[in-house]
Formats: structure tokens, sequence, C-alpha cells
């Protein structure tokens, strides 16, 4: 067995430099009427990429600014059929919802090997190989089952989403496998479903007050006063709950997925803490507000840096092993689609 | 040009070649460990550098020369042939001063556009649409209100008739748009009235009984026409859409973060932008009126009065310019001819 030895992620970016990189973009952007947009990802990608650093190597991302505005013309143009049909014919857009539904697996599949190919480290570009079946099964077969299983295959579908991105990832011709377990995201979505339930227990607390008041013939108007506090704060709490509790899935998952992932030789140490997140996203949030949003920067520095901190690659003394796989072209269609269309593909 | 040293990649394997690299003579020359080449310049791409983050040169066969010497970079990009349109942004990025003027001309577009090109553009967009659009929604959001929000009118069908008739004949001496007119009971809208889109008019009962002349309901039918003459209902929507629409492609790239943040602002946009709306169906009345030779002052009755019933009540008057600024044109002796 060859000796481990430990890599941890840098990211050296910061806000301010990135501040100006962002006004710039949105300002250009605007003058050109969204057209600069497409230079406006790519700058920003490769800008994060550029200062996401692991043994002293950069990472790289390789989309050319015109990939991206093909994708988002295309993609763009079937947004704008989708509003266009909500607002003035609600039937259409039932069956445009549909339509998205089946073509939903393409759109996951070539955003995910959109990404993939035109992300590179050390001069080796990573590549996705997922196939159109699995991914149907799992983005639109078991989203489907979640109300007849009222929620109970969730975990199922969250574990087979980090599985399918995991192993479905090459880093030139190294495919990774991920070696997760079912077990944990269990753990998981368990955990989420009693912290929402704590809120939920205040509220009904409070109407099983009222049905008390009520019984003892106290008018219907003066029990509703009664409890009126300990429902409004149920609900108070139940709305301060969902950040809490996204950011406890969110943290767990990236763990989940980078710990059972190996990619060759090379394994990952993920430790995000949930409480860190939820600290990260809510004290964002306040600053964004505060400033009218020009703390968006700064924020999105933050959450990259802590990312970045809590993940250690594990590998042999040299990261100089691994091989070129084919290189191939992929297009941006996909993967602008799933952004315009706000899915939720991968961890971010 | 002076050499800087960077890493050589040569898109076979992930191992790292340290390499120097230096232009000389049209040419850039990489040399390493066992490493010698020279490469044209027209052969060779450079990622635009972004901030400080590392650049890369991409190289014929997948190779790859990463460096952190930002300063030889940006000497390299001037050296290469092809323009790169990115230098525009990296200029602006280069100096504090030049990205808040990107900040100030942001918020001007974003202020401008909004405030401006949105409704112009909904403007256009409605008046060529097909007119069966609107019906169609208006049929849509009536069927809708009839549920929630309305009562069947408790006033008199004589009475009903008789307002209908009025306004019927004035429509005959002058030109109307199309139009539909009802007379429901709502509690919810209290003393009221609004249009539909496609030409659906609503009176409530709480305004008809306000009103101490008829008059006073053909002025704000006139008001009401004003709307349906302007296709305002649609307008509304399809300013919603484009508000939606500038705002995705500002915060497009931010995240789901900012969501919040960017609902509020489209919110005041709408009040805005229904306040013009207002000034448009008044200017609408005031000549109707006139044209009918009721005096305009009517309307300013009738507002003033609802003004003071609506002490802390929902009504019309919610997203309406003060009803003092309103009124000004209305209280004047009508140009009857």
């Amino acid at each position: 067995m060859t000796p481990t030895k430990h890599y941890p992620m840098q990211f050296t970016g910061r806000g301010g430099e990135y501040f100006v990189i962002w006004i710039v973009n949105i300002a250009l952007t605007l003058v050109t009427l969204g057209i600069y947009s497409a230079w406006a990802k790519v700058r920003t990608l490769r800008w994060f990429y550029g200062h996401t650093l692991l043994d002293n190597q950069a990472f790289s991302y390789l989309a050319s600014p015109i990939q991206i505005l093909k994708g988002r013309l295309i993609a763009l143009a079937a947004l704008v059929t989708y509003y266009a049909a909500t607002y003035f014919a609600p039937m259409l857009a039932g069956l445009f919802l549909l339509a998205l539904l089946i073509v939903m697996p393409w759109i996951v599949v070539m955003s995910l090997r959109f990404r993939a190919r035109m992300s590179a480290y050390r001069g080796l570009r990573f590549d996705f190989t997922g196939r159109l079946g699995e991914a149907a099964v799992i983005y639109v077969l078991l989203p489907l089952l979640m109300l007849p299983t009222l929620g109970l295959i969730l975990p199922y579908m969250a574990y087979r989403q980090v599985r399918f991105i995991a192993s479905n990832t090459v880093y030139g011709q190294t495919a990774a496998r991920y070696q997760g377990t079912l077990k944990p995201f269990w753990g998981v979505y368990l955990l989420a479903f009693v912290l929402m339930l704590l809120p939920l227990a205040v509220v009904a607390y409070g109407f099983f007050q009222l049905f008390q008041l009520k019984t003892a013939g106290i008018p219907a108007e003066a029990a509703g006063a009664g409890v009126a506090g300990s429902i409004g704060l149920g609900m108070l709490f139940f709305y301060l709950m969902l950040p809490v509790v996204g950011a406890m899935i969110m943290a767990r998952t990236a763990n989940l997925f980078y710990n059972g992932t190996a990619l060759g030789p090379v394994g990952f140490q993920s430790s995000q803490r949930a409480r860190s997140l939820v600290w990260i996203y809510l004290s964002n949030l306040i600053l964004i507000a505060l400033t009218l949003g020009l703390f968006i920067p700064w924020a999105k520095v933050r959450l990259a840096r802590y990312r970045a901190d809590r993940l250690t690659v594990t590998g042999p003394d040299d990261l100089g092993l691994f091989i070129a796989g084919q290189h191939q072209t992929s297009t941006a269609t996909g993967s602008e689609m799933a952004d315009l269309f706000d899915l939720n593909i991968g961890l971010t | 040009m002076t050499r800087f040293s960077g890493d050589l990649f040569d898109g076979v394997t992930s191992r790292a070649h340290p390499v120097t690299a230096w232009i000389e003579a049209g040419r850039l020359h990489i040399e390493g460990d066992g490493i010698a080449l020279t490469l044209p310049l027209d052969a060779i791409g450079l990622a635009p550098p972004v901030g400080a983050a590392r650049g890369v040169v991409h190289l014929p066969d997948a190779r790859e020369l990463h460096s952190t010497d930002l300063a030889a970079l940006a000497a390299l990009a001037q050296a290469l042939p092809s323009r790169d349109p990115e230098r525009w942004a990296r200029r602006l990025e280069s100096r504090l001063g030049y990205a808040l003027a990107a900040l100030l001309v942001s918020v001007l577009v974003m202020f401008a556009g909004l405030r401006w090109g949105v409704p112009a553009a909904a403007q256009l967009a409605a008046h060529t649409l097909p007119a069966g659009l609107d019906s169609r929604i208006g049929r849509e959001s009536l069927a809708l209100m009839e549920k929630i929000s309305f009562q069947p009118s408790a006033l008199p069908a004589a009475r009903q008739q008789a307002l209908a008739q009025q306004l019927a004949a004035r429509c005959r001496q002058q030109a109307c748009p199309p139009y539909r007119l009802l007379f429901r009971h709502s509690p919810m809208f209290g003393a009221n009235a609004l249009t539909l889109p496609g030409g659906t008019v609503v009176v409530t009962d709480a305004l008809v009984d306000l009103a101490q002349h008829d008059e006073e309901i053909l002025a704000v039918l006139a008001h009401e026409l004003g709307h349906v003459q302007h296709r305002h209902s649609l307008r509304l929507a399809l300013q919603g859409i484009g508000a939606g629409a500038i705002l995705v492609a500002v915060t497009g790239d931010i995240g789901s973060v900012t969501d919040l943040a960017a609902g509020l602002p489209s919110l005041l946009l709408q009040s805005g932008y229904s306040r013009d709306m207002e000034r448009e169906a008044d200017a609408y009345a005031l000549a109707w009126l006139n044209a009918a030779c009721i005096p305009p002052q009517r309307f300013a009755d009738l507002l003033g009065r609802l003004d003071k019933k609506s002490s802390g009540t929902p009504s019309l008057l919610g997203s309406h310019p003060g009803t003092q600024e309103r009124t000004g044109p209305f209280q004047v002796a009508g140009d009857c001819t």
C-alpha cells in the first residue's frame, strides 16, 4: 500500500477582488441587454476555478462564452414559451411541463456532462458518463413516487442522486467509484423530519389548547386570542427552521458525497458542519439585505472558502499519475436549460 | 519580454513539468527539463485572466501552460494576434473608479429599464397581441372572482338597466372601446369599480349607493373605460413578466439567496406601474366627460367622498395617486361644446 498524503483544498479568492469582477459583469450584461451574461458566467467560473487550489495547482474552466451564449438562447426561448403559456393558456403550460418532464433526464445528463467536460485539473479534463435511463429513474420516476410513499422515498432518492453523480464522474481515464451506502441518508432525513416536527408540535399544542378552551365553553374569539401567541410562535419557529434544515441536509449530503467517493488511488474527506453552514447562510442573507445586494460577492466567496477549507484529498505522494481520456465536445444547451429552470442538479 | 516560470501539462498525464517561458521573435519559447518548445503565437490561446486567479495558456495538442505570474500573462495577452473581447472587462476591473462607475451604470440602467423600458415594451406587446387573448384571461379571472369575492347585485334590475342604458347612450354619441358592464355586491372591495382584461367593467353596489348623482357613476365608468381603452390589465400582466425577466437577468448568476431581496422591488414597481395607469385612465376620463357634456367636477366629488369614507378600509384609492393631486384637473368647468 502506498503511503497516503493529505492535500487540503484551498480557496484563495478575496471578496473585494470578486466584487469588482461581479459589478463589471452586471454592468456589461445590462448595457448589452443580457448578451454579455455568457462572458460574465465564464469569467466568474474561471475566477472561482483559478482560485481553487489542490496541491498548489489550480482548476481550470474551459468553456467558451459562445458555447454558453448558444445554450442560453435556446434555454431562453424555452423559458419564454413556458412563461407565455402559463399566462395565456394554462392548459398549454401543463403540456409544456409534461414535455419538460420527458426531456428532463436529457437535460440532467447534458448539464452534468457539460460541467464535467469543461472542468480540468493539471491539464486533464473531467467527464461524466451517466446514462439517460438511470437519470430518468432518479430525476423523474423517483420524484413521482414521493406522494404515494409519503416522502419515504426521499432518502433513497438522495442516495441514488449522489451515487449517480459520483460514480459516473471520470478524471482523465480514471473513473470514480462510489462506496457510500443508503443507511446514512436515512439518518440525514430522519433528523430533518424530527427538526421539522418541533415547530409543528408547538402549533399543534396551540390548536389543542384552542380545542380545550372551546369545549370548556369559552367563546371562540376569546379562545382564539388566548392561543394565537403559541400558534404564531410555532409558525415563526417553522420558518426559521426551514433554512436550518436545508443547510443541515446540504452539509451532510456533501460529506456523504465526498467521503464515499474514490478516484483511483485518491480519496476525499469532507467535514462540513451543519451549524457552520447555517451561520454562513443566515449571516449572508442578513448582510445582503442590509447592503441592498452589494455583499453578494463576499457571500459567495465566504461559502466557497468554507467548502474548500472543509475538503481534504488523500492520495499518493504524487498526483501526476493520472492519464488523459479521449477529448470530446459537449454542448451547453442542457446545462443552461437546467440553470434557467432552476433545477438543482448535483451539489454546488 | 522577460522570462516567466510556470508549469507545463502535456495533456497526456497529470504531471506538472516546471518550465520557463518567454516570447522571442514572435514565437513562444518554453524550456524545462527535457522540454524545448517553440510555438508560433497564432497557435496558442490564452484564457483571458480574471482577477488574480491563475492564468492558463492553451497550447496545441491539449497542452496547457499554467502560471502565477500575472504581469507576464498580461504581457503575453498583449503580444497575441487575436483580439480578445474580454479586454474591455479587464480594463474596467483594473481600477476601483471604473468599478464604481459600473455600479452606477448598473443601478441607472436597471432603474430606467424597469421604470420606462418595461412599460413601453408591454404597451407595444399589448397592442400587437390578439384581442381574443385578453377576453379569455378576463373570462377566467371573472369566473374566479365570482367564486371568491363577488355576490349577485342587490340593486333593482330597473336601476341596473337604467345606468347601463345611460352609458350605452353616451357611447352612441362618442367612441368607446368595446366593454361589458356588470353590477356586483362585494364586501371585499367595498365602494369600487374594476376593469378586467377584455373590457369587463365591474361596479359594486356600494359605489352606486355612494354616488349622489348618476353622472358621478358615469364619471367613474369613464375612468374604467380608460383602462379598457389602454388595455391596462394585460399590460400589467406583461410588465410583471418583463420586470421578472430583468431581475432574473441580473440576479440569475447569483443564486437563490437573493430571491427574497429580488421579490420586494418588483412588488414596489408593480404599484408604481399601476399609478401611471391611473393617470392615463384619468386623462381619458377627463376628455370623455367633456365630450359627453358631463361636468368633470362629478368625478372629483365622488373621489372626495370615497376618500373620506375609506379611512383605513381598502378601496380603489389604495394603489391610486393622492386624491388631491388627482382631482385637481377635474375641478374645472367642463368645456362642453
